[in-house]
């Protein structure tokens, strides 16, 4: 990593640390994937993997994915806030290093420890391992999440101070003014301010309600008379769980108003429906994870039924704002496509696309058949494999400007591309025919799913591999680097 | 306020608190205890520290670089003063009841008003985040406990202290993200002018980006 002396201070390069971001992403997508590669391989019976390992591999890939998830979101949304807000590239740096942290725990506690209760870990599962792990491995995975939330809430932290030392608060940031006509929507402040405003509303509420549920369950593992309500807990848990991951995307995204700009040449105009849309969604995203409770009867009605109804607007008013805005900002640009272009683009198809089968399963009466199908998989992957990553990997092929080497990482896109698509396909088809998901053996009548769902993830893996190796081979030339054009 | 007086109010708020009606009256009950009388005492340690900070010496705020040592002190005086164990003490034994009403508001307390100046905005901040949640956590272990955990309140005081304790837990919250969404932060300071917010920002980054 670039560092300079000045002044008798180190000063970290942000560049070169929004790099480091990048490349533990890579390094760490391509593990979880192959961990996703390995079950979907033992589901098809084309390897054989116990099924006590399977839900090893099932919580460390759910785990690890969230985590990186959320890491290389973050890169996207610090890189371009930075040049809005003063930011400390030294939390940027502390929050990677508490990542790391609490990823050596997590995996610790998983392929030492033997932790397999999902990345979930719903109490008082953590503490009734039936003998599969020990009390140290669960305590294990619980610090670790720990590490991870402390860094990410430095992090959400240091931006907010940012913003609120330009903006005054975060009503400001997020545009409460111009989205109620308050205020010309010229005035407002950029698209990565205001998505970095929700992402940090989102996420720091979360966090400071998952370190409570974490704490508590801690010491339910070492006393373990000390209970506490086991549906009060699952909110806390999917409060914390539903809104990390959920923010993911909507950190990613800035690279959609960030890169297509400018590449296009046009700006990326923002009007007061732009920001009602973000308005709306920081209260939505908030308030939607009761969607995972639909199937808890003794919730009490009115959550499921809010719960149902915010699932059907939850993502719908940022994506159409983006969708929306993404094709204004590409037809007839004259943009001559690239890979770091077509992924960010992909990225925003991907979401559309995967919010349908999502919304679906929102729905209570869709969502008591189909949850506990590979309908829910196949839903999330759609938008964050295709969505989510899409983006990040956009981000990373733009800041390493292949140009004009641009062969090789089409191949990688086409490759992603077509393999993704067959693995969610394969997913929501086995979902639609009712193949539970979370099951380490599968029955015969399965298996053709589960087949071409693991020649789809192989191809998309091989696809990622060439984006993130292409990446490396940048790397060093984009650390001293502008952003191209 | 002039110092002395408000050193005055703050001594006499404390003989109050002191007076064996006030100080049996908020230690009959657990919720009082924990949610009134201990942050009382506290805060009048922060007065104390708004009064005479003026007159801190050198070597103590050079000492507490960022506020560092004070906010520990903080810490740890108000984990001590949570263990069911201490208010089980406090109540049993005068002496140790007077330990708590000298260390809440000296070793707390005042650190708390020296110290919280100094401390940078993300300290603060970070310093508020670990805070709320402790508090929800701990309210949380006072209902999940299965046995009363001080000898001298019943089970439904512990149960009704660890409610308190989770609604102000999110009574801070909420005040806390309110504070910050409207934009009342004092100590975020002064309010710069917006250059960025124009829009004027987006386009010199487009600009640089384009260069």
């Amino acid at each position: 990593m670039t560092m300079a002396v000045t002044a008798g201070r180190t000063a970290i390069n942000p560049r070169a640390a929004v790099l480091a971001y990048l490349a533990v992403s890579g390094i760490v997508y391509l593990l979880m994937m192959l961990l996703g590669l390995t079950m979907r391989l033992a589901q098809a019976q084309w390897i054989d993997v116990p099924p006590n390992f399977f839900y090893v591999v099932m919580t460390m890939h759910g785990a690890g994915m969230v985590g990186i998830a959320g890491l290389s979101s973050a890169a996207v949304m610090w890189h371009f806030v930075r040049r809005y807000i003063p930011v400390s590239t030294a939390v940027f740096l502390t929050n990677l290093v508490f990542f790391l942290i609490g990823a050596v725990l997590i995996l610790g506690a998983g392929f030492i420890g033997g932790f397999g209760a999902a990345w979930t870990f719903l109490f008082p599962l953590p503490a009734h391992s039936g003998g599969l792990w020990s009390v140290n491995a669960a305590a294990s995975y619980l610090v670790g999440l720990i590490f991870i939330g402390v860094g990410f809430l430095l992090l959400h932290l240091d931006i907010a101070r940012g913003i609120l030392s330009t903006y005054g608060g975060l009503g400001a940031a997020l545009g409460v003014k111009q989205a109620f006509g308050l205020a010309p929507a010229e005035k407002g402040p950029p698209p990565a301010v205001t998505a970095s405003t929700m992402a940090l509303i989102a996420n720091i509420l979360g966090i400071l309600v998952g370190a409570a549920v974490l704490v508590i369950s801690l010491v339910n593992l070492y006393v373990p008379t000390f209970t506490f309500n086991a549906l009060a807990a699952k909110n806390l848990i999917y409060y914390f769980g539903h809104t990390f991951i959920n923010v993911t995307i909507y950190m990613a995204v800035i690279a959609v108003y960030e890169i297509l700009p400018v590449y296009t040449h046009r700006k990326w105009k923002t009007n007061w429906a732009f920001y009602l849309a973000w308005v709306l969604s920081t209260v939505f995203v908030l308030t939607v994870y009761t969607h995972h409770l639909l199937m808890d009867f003794a919730m009490p009605t009115w959550t499921l039924v809010a719960g149902q109804v915010i699932s059907w607007l939850s993502g719908l008013p940022v994506l159409l704002v983006t969708a929306f805005g993404t094709l204004t900002v590409v037809y007839r640009s004259g943009l001559r496509w690239n890979p770091a272009a077509a992924l960010v683009f992909l990225g925003v198809a991907g979401w559309a696309i995967g919010v349908i089968p999502a919304i679906a399963d929102g729905t209570i009466a869709v969502n008591s058949v189909m949850h506990n199908t590979q309908w829910v998989p196949g839903h999330f992957h759609t938008y964050l494999l295709l969505g989510m990553v899409a983006m990040v990997l956009g981000f990373m092929t733009y800041l390493t400007n292949p140009q004009p080497r641009y062969g090789f990482a089409w191949l990688g896109y086409w490759l992603y591309l077509v393999g993704g698509v067959i693995f969610v396909i394969a997913f929501l088809l086995a979902g639609a025919a009712s193949v539970p998901r979370r099951y380490a053996v599968h029955v015969a009548q399965w298996l053709p799913y589960d087949r071409i769902g693991s020649i789809g993830a192989t191809v998309a893996i091989a696809g990622v591999l060439i984006l993130v190796a292409r990446f490396f081979v940048g790397i060093r030339t984009a650390a001293s680097a502008q952003d191209p054009t | 306020m002039s110092t002395r007086r408000l050193l005055v109010a703050t001594c006499g708020s404390w003989l109050v608190l002191w007076l064996p009606a006030v100080r049996g009256g908020l230690e009959r009950d657990m919720a009082l205890h924990m949610a009134v009388q201990m942050p009382l005492l506290i805060a009048l340690g922060a007065l104390v520290a708004a009064a005479t900070c003026r007159f801190e010496p050198r070597w103590l705020a050079a000492a507490d670089w960022l506020g560092i040592a004070g906010i520990a002190a903080v810490v740890l005086g108000t984990s001590f003063w949570m263990v069911p164990r201490a208010l089980d003490q406090a109540i049993a034994d005068w002496r140790i009841d007077l330990v708590k009403f000298l260390t809440l508001p000296l070793l707390v307390g005042m650190p708390l008003g020296l110290s919280w100046r100094r401390m940078p905005p993300l300290g603060r901040a970070f310093i508020w985040a670990n805070f709320i949640p402790k508090l929800g956590a701990v309210g949380g272990l006072y209902l999940g406990a299965p046995m009363r955990l001080c000898a001298y309140y019943r089970l439904d005081q512990q149960e009704l202290a660890g409610w308190t304790l989770i609604a102000v837990a999110v009574a801070l919250g909420i005040t806390w993200f309110v504070a910050a969404f409207i934009g009342w932060t004092p100590s975020c300071g002064k309010r710069p002018s917006r250059p960025s917010v124009d829009g004027a920002g987006r386009q010199r980054a487009l600009h640089a980006s384009a260069a």
